[in-house]
C-alpha cells in the first residue's frame, strides 16, 4: 500500500507542523489522523492532499510518500516500527525520533535531530543533515542505541553525540564535536571533523578526511591498513581524560605524533 | 464576608484531640469559626477523611539551588508534562518540576503550607520570587547559617548574644523564618577543599567546632524566642558509620523550650548508617530512635527514600562531591561568599542496590520505632530522597505491614541481615498519620499559634478532604485505597476557599510568606556595629544597604514579631 501525502500550500508556511502521527502503522486504520499546526489541532486532510493506492494488513507493507514543501513538518516517523517513509523534499526537525524499525528515505535535506535516540531501522538522507544528527536528547546520557543512519551530504554539530549502539555514516563532513560522549557503536565520517569524540568512553570512530583541532587527550596506539579503503590510518585510544576505551581512526590530523 | 460550611466531615485534628468525629466545620473569611449563617455555601464531605491542610516541614522547592537542578536536567522536563487547563498553567518535570508543577501537585495532595529547607541569605530574592510563583501554599524559608563567618567569629568569642543579634538582623533582612545549619562548618571547610569528619573537628581558619556552632545557635535561637527551633542537617551525611556523629550531636541538645523541641534534626535517614564502608553498611535506626525516645527535646523527620530517579540538592557541598565520585554523572557545586555553599547531582535509587534498600528500610524504621509520632515526621527531603508525590505511598507503607512485606520481597536479599524492617509489626492509624503530616509539623515549626495545622475556631481554614471513608477502609489490607486516596483530595481548601477538586486546581491562588522579625535593643543591633559593617564592605560583593530583601518581593508577607532576651 502506498499513501501519498502532498503538502498543501499554506498561508503561513513557516508555522511548524507537529506530525508524529505520520508513521506507517497508523495508516492501517485509515487516514483520519490529527496533527498540530502551531498550537492548533488539525486533521491530516486539512494540510495534505491524501491519495491511497492498494491495501495492506501489516505496517511492513505500507509506504508513506511525502511530497511538496515538508521542510517545516516535524517529528515524521517518531516511534516508527515498520514500513517505509519516503520524503521527496526537505524534512523538518526530529524526523525518526525513537524509531525502532523500518526505513526512512529523505531525498532532500534534513533539519536538526534526525534519528534522535533511534533504536533500530534505517535512515538514508541524500542531502545534508542539521545539528544533533543521530544524537541523544539534551541532558540524557544515552543517545542512539541501534539501527543505521546514513547521510550522503554533510552533518551539523554534535553528530552522533552519546552514540551507544548502531552505525552512523556521514559521507560528507561533520561540524563541531562529532561523536562527543560516544559510548558504543560505529561512527564513520568520510569528510572532515572538528574536535571529534571528546569524553568518548567506548565505540569506534573512523574519520577519513582531516581532523581539525584534534583533542590532546587521545593516546596514539599505532597505525592500521584498511585495504578496502586503500588507506593507512592512525589509531588512537581515548578519551584518556575520562578513562575511555574508545577507538578513533584518523587519516590526517595536525598532530606531530602521527 | 464569605462563609462556608463543610458538612459530615470525618475529622482528625490531633492538636485538639479530635479523633474521627463526624462533624460540621464552619468557616468565615478564611478562618474557622463556631457557626455560620444559614445562607452560607455548603460542601458535603459525605463522611470522608478530613484533616487540617498538610504541612511539609522540609522540602526543596524554591530558590537558586532548585533552579540549578532544573538547568542541569533538561531531560527531566520531558516527564510530567501537562497542558494549560482552566486556571492551571502548563507544567513539566518530575523531580525538579516547574514552580507551578510543585504547587499544583502539593495542592492536589492536600498540602497548604511548605517550608523551603535551605535558603542562602545572599540569594534570598530568588527564593522569594519563586515563592510568589508557588501560589497555593503558604511558604516559609529556612535560612542558612552553617558557614557564616560573622557567626563563627561570635561562636569563637563565646558571645551568644552577638550570634543572636546577627541571626536577628539576617533573618529580618532576608525575610527568613528559621535557623538552618547544614553540615555546620563542613561547607566552609569545603571552600578550602576539605571536610570535617565529626563534630569535634575545628573549622579551618576559624578555630571553632561544629559542636560549638550547634550549641551556640541553639542558645541564640532561644534568646530570640523564634517560633521554630534550630533546624539541623547533621555532619557526615550519607557516610557509613555516621550514626555515631548523629548520636553525639543529639547528646549536645539541652531541653530549653517547653512548647516545642529544641532541635529539629532533618532527613535523619541519611544520618543513621552503621558499618564502615558501603560494603558493610547497615541500619542503626534502633540506636537513633532509642536516643530520640529518651529526648523529648528532639524532633526529626524521616528523609525517606523511594526507588526511582531523582535529584539530590543540598548546601552540603563536600557530600555532593563524594556522591559525584561514586556516580561520575553530572555534578554542580556552588559557593555563596561568606555564608554557605551547595552541590547538586542526579541519582537513581535502585531496588537492585543493597545500599539503597538499606536506606529505604532505615527511613521506615525511624518512623515506626519512634514512640511519639510528634517526634518523627513524614518527609523525603524532597527531592533528595524522593519527589514529594511519593508521600501517599509512604503513608501506605507506614499503615500496612502487609504492604511493607510485599515491597521487601521485591528488594535485595541482604536487607534482612542489615535492617530490622521485617520484624516491625507496628501499623500507624489515621490519627498518627494526621500527626506526622500536619499536626506534628505545625507544632515543630511553632506555627500552630498562627492558625496552622489544626481546626479550632480562629485557625486558618486550610483543610484537605480525602476520598477515604475511615470506617470502610482497612489500611492494613486495603493499602492501595489509602495510597490512591491520599494522592488526590476530594477538596483542598485554602484560607476558606476551595482551591483544588478531584486532582484539578481551580483557582489562581495567592500565598502568604511567613517571616520572623526579632526585636533587638539598639545597642546590640549589628547594623550599628562598625566591625560587622566593615566585614560587609570588605568581603561581600553587595553593599550592606542593598542586601535586605525589599517588601516588593513579599506582596503577601506576614511578619511574626518576637521580643529578644538580650
Amino acid at each position: 500500500m502506498r499513501v501519498i501525502l502532498e503538502a498543501k500550500v499554506r498561508k503561513k508556511p513557516f508555522l511548524p507542523i507537529e506530525a508524529e502521527s505520520i508513521i506507517p502503522r497508523n495508516f492501517l486504520k485509515g487516514t483520519d489522523l490529527a496533527v498540530y499546526e502551531g498550537n492548533k489541532e488539525r486533521k491530516l486532510v486539512d494540510l495534505f492532499r491524501i491519495s491511497v493506492e492498494g491495501t495492506a494488513v501489516t505496517p511492513e507493507k505500507i509506504e508513506v510518500v511525502l511530497k511538496g514543501d515538508t521542510s517545516r513538518v516535524k517529528r515524521i516517523g517518531e516511534y516508527m516500527d515498520a514500513g517505509k517513509i519516503t520524503i521527496s523534499g526537505d524534512v523538518g526537525m526530529h524526523c525518526g525520533n525513537f524509531m525502532s524499525g523500518g526505513d526512512i528515505e529523505i531525498l532532500g535535506n534534513a533539519d536538526a535531530w534526525l534519528g534522535r535516540e533511534m533504536r533500530g531501522g534505517y535512515i538514508l538522507c541524500h542531502g545534508n543533515a542539521g545539528h544533533y544528527c543521530a544524537s541523544g536528547y539534551r541532558g540524557e546520557k544515552t543517545g542512539m542505541q541501534g539501527g543505521r543512519v546514513e547521510v550522503l551530504g554533510n552533518a551539523g554539530d554534535y553528530c552522533a553525540e552519546y552514540l551507544t549502539g548502531g552505525e552512523v555514516h556521514i559521507h560528507g563532513s561533520c561540524g563541531d564535536m562529532a561523536g562527543v560522549e560516544m559510548k558504543g557503536g560505529q561512527f564513520i565520517i568520510d569528510g572532515d571533523a572538528t574536535r571529534p569524540c571528546g569524553n568518548m568512553k567506548d565505540g569506534t570512530c573512523m574519520i577519513f578526511g582531516t581532523v581539525r583541532q584534534m583533542l590532546p587527550t587521545f593516546e596514539r596506539i599505532g597505525t592500521k591498513k584498511l585495504p578496502d579503503r586503500k588507506v593507512t590510518v592512525t589509531v588512537y585510544k581515548g578519551d584518556v581524560a575520562n578513562r575511555g576505551k574508545g577507538i578513533m581512526m584518523v587519516k590526517g590530523t595536525g598532530r606531530s605524533d602521527e | 464576608m464569605t462563609e462556608l460550611l463543610i458538612r459530615n466531615a470525618c475529622v482528625f485534628d490531633p492538636l485538639n484531640g479530635i479523633r474521627g468525629d463526624v462533624m460540621d466545620i464552619a468557616i468565615r473569611d478564611g478562618r474557622i469559626v463556631e457557626s455560620v449563617q444559614n445562607n452560607a455555601d455548603v460542601i458535603d464531605a459525605s463522611g470522608f477523611l478530613t484533616l487540617p491542610g498538610g504541612i511539609d516541614s522540609h522540602s526543596h522547592v524554591c530558590g537558586t539551588k532548585v533552579n540549578f537542578g532544573r538547568y542541569m536536567s533538561p531531560e527531566d522536563m520531558r516527564a510530567g508534562r501537562t497542558a494549560r487547563r482552566g486556571k492551571m498553567h502548563v507544567t513539566s518535570g518530575y523531580y525538579v518540576p516547574t514552580t507551578y508543577g510543585n504547587s499544583y501537585r502539593y495542592s492536589t495532595m492536600g498540602y497548604t503550607t511548605v517550608l523551603e529547607g535551605a535558603m542562602a541569605p545572599l540569594e534570598a530574592r530568588h527564593t522569594h520570587e519563586e515563592f510568589n510563583a508557588t501560589p497555593l501554599q503558604d511558604m516559609l524559608a529556612n535560612t542558612l547559617f552553617d558557614g557564616n563567618w560573622s557567626i563563627m567569629e561570635a561562636v569563637h568569642a563565646q558571645d551568644v548574644k552577638r550570634a543572636a543579634a546577627i541571626v536577628a538582623w539576617t533573618l529580618s533582612s532576608v525575610r527568613g523564618f528559621a535557623i538552618k545549619l547544614t553540615n555546620p562548618g563542613g561547607t566552609e571547610a569545603w571552600g578550602w577543599g576539605g571536610d570535617l569528619t565529626g563534630i569535634r573537628d575545628p573549622v579551618p581558619n576559624f578555630n571553632v567546632t561544629p559542636a560549638e556552632i550547634i550549641t551556640t545557635m541553639i542558645e541564640a535561637n532561644e534568646l530570640l524566642h523564634l517560633p521554630h527551633s534550630v533546624h539541623l542537617h547533621c555532619n557526615n551525611l550519607g557516610k557509613p558509620g555516621n550514626y555515631a556523629t548523629t548520636l553525639e550531636t543529639f547528646g549536645l541538645v539541652p531541653d530549653l523550650n517547653k512548647n516545642r523541641q529544641t532541635l529539629y534534626a532533618t532527613h535523619v535517614q541519611f544520618h543513621a548508617y552503621g558499618g564502615s564502608t558501603w560494603r558493610d553498611i547497615c541500619s542503626k535506626a534502633d540506636e537513633i530512635t532509642k536516643s530520640v525516645n529518651a529526648k523529648p527535646q528532639i524532633v526529626m523527620d524521616m528523609g525517606q527514600i523511594m526507588f526511582g530517579r531523582t535529584m539530590t540538592m543540598t548546601a552540603d557541598g563536600p557530600m555532593e562531591f563524594n556522591l559525584y565520585c561514586l556516580h561520575h554523572n553530572k555534578w554542580s557545586n556552588h559557593d555563596v561568599e561568606l555564608e554557605t555553599g551547595s552541590g547538586i547531582i542526579p541519582v537513581l535509587y535502585s531496588k537492585k542496590s543493597l545500599v539503597n534498600c538499606v536506606m529505604w528500610a532505615i527511613g521506615l524504621e525511624l518512623a515506626l520505632l519512634t514512640k511519639n509520632p510528634y517526634q518523627c515526621l513524614l518527609a523525603t527531603d524532597n527531592p533528595n530522597g524522593a519527589p514529594f508525590v511519593k508521600y501517599p505511598e509512604i503513608i501506605g507503607l507506614l499503615m500496612s505491614k502487609r504492604y511493607r512485606d510485599e515491597e521487601c520481597a521485591t528488594l535485595h536479599d541482604g536487607i534482612d541481615q542489615r535492617t530490622s524492617i521485617s520484624s516491625i509489626d507496628r501499623e500507624m492509624d489515621w490519627n498518627e498519620i494526621a500527626i506526622i503530616t500536619r499536626a506534628g509539623q505545625a507544632r515543630a515549626l511553632g506555627i500552630a499559634a498562627q492558625g496552622k495545622g489544626h481546626l479550632a475556631p480562629g485557625a486558618e481554614a486550610d483543610l484537605a478532604i480525602y476520598p477515604i471513608r475511615c470506617d470502610d477502609v482497612d489500611p492494613a489490607t486495603e493499602y492501595r485505597k489509602v495510597v490512591e486516596g491520599f494522592q488526590k483530595t476530594r477538596f483542598t481548601i485554602k484560607r476558606g476557599r476551595v482551591v483544588a477538586r478531584d486532582g484539578d486546581v481551580i483557582v489562581d491562588g495567592a500565598n502568604t510568606t511567613f517571616w520572623v522579625n526579632p526585636t533587638i535593643p539598639d545597642e546590640h543591633n549589628v547594623a550599628n556595629d562598625p566591625e560587622f559593617v566593615k566585614k560587609f564592605e570588605e568581603y561581600y560583593t553587595v553593599r550592606m544597604s542593598n542586601y535586605p530583601v525589599q517588601d516588593v518581593y513579599l506582596p503577601r508577607g506576614r511578619c511574626i514579631k518576637t521580643e529578644a532576651d538580650i
